[in-house]
C-alpha cells in the first residue's frame, strides 16, 4: 500500500505537449480515474506512471520513493490492459502465476495463490485452459487476477473495459472496484467513458489537453464543474451551455430569458443540467419538442428555443401528467431551476464563483 | 474450370525442365543423345554409377551441414535483431539498411570474403561456409522475423516487464514461444539459400573434401565426354529432400513469405 506523487509531469511528442505539467496525488488505497477525451493524455500519464513510456520532465514516486528513473520491473506495480495481454502459449494458471515465479516465488506456493486470485474472480473452472479458448470477459478476469495476485504497490488499468459489450462493462467495473477495495491498493485507472469514471472512483481527474481541468470526487465534479470543459464532459446528457449576458437576475441569450442569480455581467455561459431544465406543455411557449427518446422510467427530450438546441431530462411519471403522449412538434415551455443552474465566464470558461 | 487449365498448364511447363531431368536420369549412357523425350529403355544404372565418377554422398553431406548450420546461425542472429526491428521506434530503419546490404551483388564480397577466411585458415572448409552463408542469410531472416514479431501486441512485451522479466527473458519466455512458426519460416528460407550457393562455394570451398553438391554438379566432367545421364541423376538426388522438405513446411513456408510480404 502506497500512496503516488506525480509532480511536474511532462510529456512531448513532435513539439506537441501530451502531458503538460501535470501534479497528482493518488492517496493511500484509493481509486483514482483519469477520463477524458482521446489524446488528452491520460494513457501517457498511465503509462508513465508504469514505466512504459519515459517523461521529458517531472517525477513519479510511489510510497515516497522516486521511480521516475527505475524500469516497470523494479517499481513494484501491476497493470491491466485494453486487450489483455495474456500469454497466449501458457494456460490460465500459467499466466496468473507468471509474476509470482519471475519474483523467485516457488512453484507450488505460486500455484496455490494463482488459484486464489482465480477464485477471487471467480474463474477457477477454467485454470487449465488457454486464453484463446475464453470469450474477452473471461480473458479480462484473467488478466486482473494475474494483476491481483502479487499484491502489488500500484494498480494500473488502462482502458480495461473498452474491449467488453455493455452488459459485462456494467458487470465488470464493479467487481473492479470491489477487488480495489477488498485489497487496499493504491489504483490509477483510465478511461475515456466519462459515466464508468463517476461510479467506480474515489478521486476523478479530468484531464484537457495533457492538463488536469478539475480534480475532485465525482460528485464535487457533477455539483460543481470549475470550468465549461469539465461541465460539458461530465454527466451524460451533456450539460446545456449558452451564452448570453446577465442583467438583474436574468439570463439573456438568442432568444431565451432564464433567471439565474449572479452579479451582472456582459458575456456569460449559462450552464443547465438536463434534469435542471423544466419542460411543460403550454400552447402560448417558446420551445418546440424536435426529438422524443423514451428511457424506461424517464424522457429525453431535444427542445428548441430561440436559437439554441436544449436537452430536458424529464421523469415519465411527470410526463404522465400532461394527459397526452409527447411527440416531436409539440409546443412546451422552458425554463430553469434557477437555484440549480452554473455560470461560467465566456471569455476564460471558468466557473464564476 | 479454364482458370484450373490455365494454372495445371502453368505447373506444367514448371515441371517440365525436373521432368526432363528425370528422363534423362534414367536412359542407359548410350541413349542420352538421342533428343527423345521419353527414354526407350528405363534403367537405374545412373544412380549406381554416379557414386562411383564423384563424392556425391560427400557431396550431399557437405551442402546438408553447411545448408543447416548457416540457417541455424542466421536464425540465431537475426532472432533477436528482429525484435530490435520490430520494437525499437527506429528499427525500421536499421531494418531498411540490413536488406540493403543484402541487395548488393555478392560477387563484390568474394575477394574480401576470400582473404578474411583465409586470414581466419577458414577457406575449403565446412565452416567457412557456415559462416559466409550464415551471415549473408541474416538480413533475410530478420526480414522474415520481424514481420512475425509485429504480429504480436505489443502489449505483451509489456505484461511481461511489468511482470518482472527483462527484455532478454522477455524476448526468451514470452516472444519466443509465439516466434516458432517465423522461426521455422526463416529456418527453411535461410537453408534454401545456403543449398543452392554457388557463388560463395565456388571460391570459397573448392577441395574435394570441401565440395558442395552445387560446386561438384559444375564440375562433372569425365575425361573424353560429360556424363549427362549420371549428371542428372546426382541432380535429382541433391532435389529431391529440398523438395519433399518444401512440400512438409508448405505452411509455414507460404506464411512466412506472405507476412515479410504486406508488413
Amino acid at each position: 500500500m502506497s500512496h503516488v506523487d506525480v509532480v511536474g509531469l511532462t510529456k512531448t511528442y513532435d513539439d506537441r505537449a501530451v502531458v503538460d505539467d501535470l501534479s497528482l496525488t493518488l492517496p493511500d488505497g484509493s481509486l483514482t480515474v483519469l477520463v477524458g477525451p482521446s489524446g488528452c493524455g491520460k494513457s501517457t500519464t498511465l503509462r508513465i506512471v508504469a514505466g512504459l513510456e519515459s517523461a521529458d520532465g517531472g517525477t513519479v514516486s510511489i510510497g515516497g520513493r522516486d521511480v521516475t528513473a527505475e524500469s516497470p520491473r523494479t517499481r513494484d506495480v501491476a497493470m491491466v490492459f485494453q486487450n489483455y495481454a495474456l500469454y497466449p502459449h501458457l494456460s490460465v494458471a500459467a499466466n496468473i502465476a507468471f509474476p509470482l515465479r519471475n519474483n523467485g516465488v516457488a512453484k507450488d506456493e505460486a500455484a496455490r495463490r494463482a488459484r486464489e486470485a482465480a477464485d477471487r474472480v471467480g474463474i477457477t473452472a477454467l485454470l487449465d485452459r488457454k486464453p484463446r479458448q475464453l470469450s474477452g470477459g473471461q480473458q479480462q478476469r484473467v488478466a486482473i487476477a494475474r494483476a491481483l495476485v502479487r499484491t502489488p504497490k500500484v494498480f494500473l488499468f488502462d482502458e480495461p473495459l473498452s474491449n467488453l459489450d455493455a452488459k459485462l462493462r456494467v458487470e465488470l467495473r464493479s467487481e473492479i472496484r470491489r477487488l480495489q477495495q477488498e485489497s487496499g491498493i493504491t489504483a490509477l485507472y483510465v478511461t475515456h467513458d466519462q459515466e464508468e469514471a463517476m461510479t467506480i472512483a474515489d478521486q476523478l481527474v479530468v484531464l484537457d489537453a495533457g492538463a488536469i481541468a478539475q480534480v475532485g470526487t465525482p460528485e464535487e465534479l457533477y455539483r460543481r464543474p470549475a470550468n465549461t470543459f469539465v461541465a460539458a464532459f461530465i454527466g451524460s446528457p451533456s450539460m446545456n451551455l449558452l451564452q448570453g449576458a446577465l442583467r438583474g437576475g436574468t439570463f439573456e441569450g438568442d432568444g431565451v430569458r432564464f433567471g439565474a442569480p449572479g452579479a451582472d455581467a456582459a458575456a456569460v455561459t449559462l450552464g443547465v443540467r438536463p434534469e435542471d431544465l423544466l419542460v411543460t406543455p403550454s400552447e402560448h411557449g417558446e420551445g418546440t419538442i424536435e426529438i422524443v427518446e423514451l428511457l424506461g422510467p424517464r424522457y429525453v427530450f431535444i427542445v428548441t428555443a430561440g436559437a439554441h438546441r436544449l436537452t430536458a431530462v424529464v421523469e415519465a411519471a411527470a410526463v404522465a401528467s400532461w394527459g397526452k403522449t409527447p411527440a416531436p412538434g409539440d409546443v412546451v415551455t422552458v425554463d430553469v431551476r434557477a437555484d440549480r443552474v452554473h455560470l461560467f465566464d465566456t471569455a476564460s470558461g471558468r466557473r464564476r464563483a | 474450370m479454364k482458370v484450373r487449365l490455365v494454372l495445371l498448364g502453368g505447373v506444367a511447363v514448371a515441371l517440365l525442365p525436373i521432368a526432363y531431368l528425370l528422363s534423362l536420369a534414367l536412359r542407359p549412357a548410350g541413349e542420352v543423345l538421342n533428343s527423345s523425350l521419353l527414354p526407350d529403355t528405363v534403367s537405374l544404372e545412373n544412380f549406381v554409377k554416379v557414386f562411383d565418377t564423384i563424392e556425391l554422398g560427400t557431396m550431399l553431406t557437405n551442402s546438408w551441414v553447411s545448408a543447416v548450420g548457416a540457417a541455424v546461425l542466421a536464425v540465431v542472429i537475426a532472432t533477436p535483431a528482429a525484435y530490435f526491428t520490430a520494437r525499437h521506434v527506429r528499427g525500421d530503419r536499421l531494418l531498411t539498411i540490413l536488406l540493403a546490404s543484402y541487395c548488393a551483388p555478392p560477387i563484390v564480397a568474394i575477394i574480401p570474403l576470400f582473404f578474411l577466411l583465409r586470414y581466419a585458415g577458414l577457406t575449403n572448409s565446412l565452416a567457412g561456409l557456415v559462416l559466409v552463408n550464415g551471415l549473408a542469410g541474416v538480413p533475410v531472416a530478420a526480414w522474415l522475423l520481424d514481420g512475425f514479431v509485429r504480429r504480436i501486441p505489443v502489449e505483451i512485451d509489456e505484461a511481461a516487464v511489468i511482470d518482472g522479466l527483462s527484455v532478454a527473458s522477455t524476448l526468451r519466455k514470452v516472444i519466443l514461444p509465439l516466434l516458432w512458426p517465423g522461426v521455422v519460416a526463416a529456418l527453411l528460407v535461410t537453408f534454401f539459400l545456403s543449398y543452392n550457393d554457388f557463388l560463395f562455394a565456388v571460391y570459397l570451398a573448392v577441395t574435394k573434401e570441401s565440395q558442395t553438391l552445387t560446386v561438384g554438379l559444375s564440375l562433372f566432367q569425365g575425361d573424353r565426354n560429360v556424363q549427362f545421364g549420371q549428371q542428372a541423376a546426382a541432380g535429382l538426388l541433391g532435389l529431391a529432400p529440398v523438395y519433399v522438405l518444401a512440400l512438409a513446411a508448405q505452411r509455414y513456408l507460404v506464411g512466412g513469405l506472405t507476412t515479410g510480404a504486406t508488413k
